[in-house]
């Protein structure tokens, strides 16, 4: 078969496109692994937060979160919530501030230390 | 040993002009290619920027990429503006690869009707490019 270096060249292209994305996403699944068994960070006994705190924080979550990220975390409107790989002060500016046109900023509704039983709450969700 | 939590958005954030901007330069030039007048030298010469500047961009491709990957610790799709940046991104990313490789194997010898598909796809590629590209400075400029 006489294949024009065109027609080859397209063959190529193809197949070269094919394999970066594919490989981009088949890499994508143990970056997702390491990082939620590596980065996330986990709580140590020393920095537990107190039951209280994290009462309280599900009792905010309950009256501010739940209606677009889901009762459970899981996500609904918004996103899920379990396993975040960022830090807690991302989260907590995340609340305070909000993102425009996407999530609401209650950092008139909530200080900083009801901001801060959220974030432990949030982290709580695994 | 940690990583700095910062390095994948600073490697991102090096890295992913140059395909955005390798990607519409090469449009432009090989555009400007097509139009410019077959006896003038210049022609010749814009195609030659154009060949370069498309493969280069398409290298370009692969560390802003993985490091993007990196950056969102996996996570190919996302949501809000992530997942509208996301969405022109990997058929920028697929597609500006595929322009290089053909590109780079074709040379000179594109036939016209050949050379005239390449063009259309990559004012294309060039357009979801900029997509990608707004969309992720909407990530940077809202988060």
């Amino acid at each position: 078969m006489n294949l024009s270096i065109e027609h080859r060249a397209f063959a190529s292209a193809l197949l070269a496109a094919t394999l970066s994305l594919g490989g981009a996403w088949l890499a994508a699944r143990p970056i997702q692994t390491a990082a939620s068994s590596v980065l996330a960070p986990t709580p140590s006994s020393a920095t537990m937060p107190s039951p209280q705190l994290l009462a309280q924080g599900a009792e905010f979550f309950a009256q501010s979160c739940a209606d677009c990220h889901g009762d459970d975390g899981h996500g609904d409107e918004g996103p899920d919530l379990h396993n975040l790989a960022i830090s807690n002060a991302r989260i907590a500016s995340q609340i305070k501030n909000g993102t425009k046109g996407e999530m609401p900023s209650f950092g008139r509704k909530y200080h900083d230390q009801q901001i801060a039983a959220l974030v432990a709450y949030v982290r709580t969700l695994r | 040993m940690s990583i700095d939590p910062t390095l994948w958005p600073k490697l991102h954030g090096a890295s992913t002009h140059f395909p955005v901007a390798l990607a519409m330069a090469a449009a432009l030039f090989e555009g400007l290619g097509a139009l410019w007048p077959k006896s003038s030298p210049r022609k010749a010469q814009l195609h030659a920027a154009g060949y370069f500047t498309i493969i280069l961009g398409a290298l370009g491709t692969f560390p802003a990429v993985l490091s993007g990957l990196f950056m969102t610790k996996g996570r190919v799709l996302g949501h809000d503006a992530e997942l509208f940046h996301h969405l022109f991104v990997w058929p920028a990313f697929a597609l500006l690869v595929g322009l290089g490789v053909w590109r780079a194997l074709v040379g000179e010898k594109a036939s016209p009707r050949g050379f005239s598909i390449y063009l259309t796809v990559l004012l294309i590629t060039a357009g979801l490019m900029a997509g990608a590209g707004y969309w992720g400075g909407e990530l940077i400029l809202n988060s």
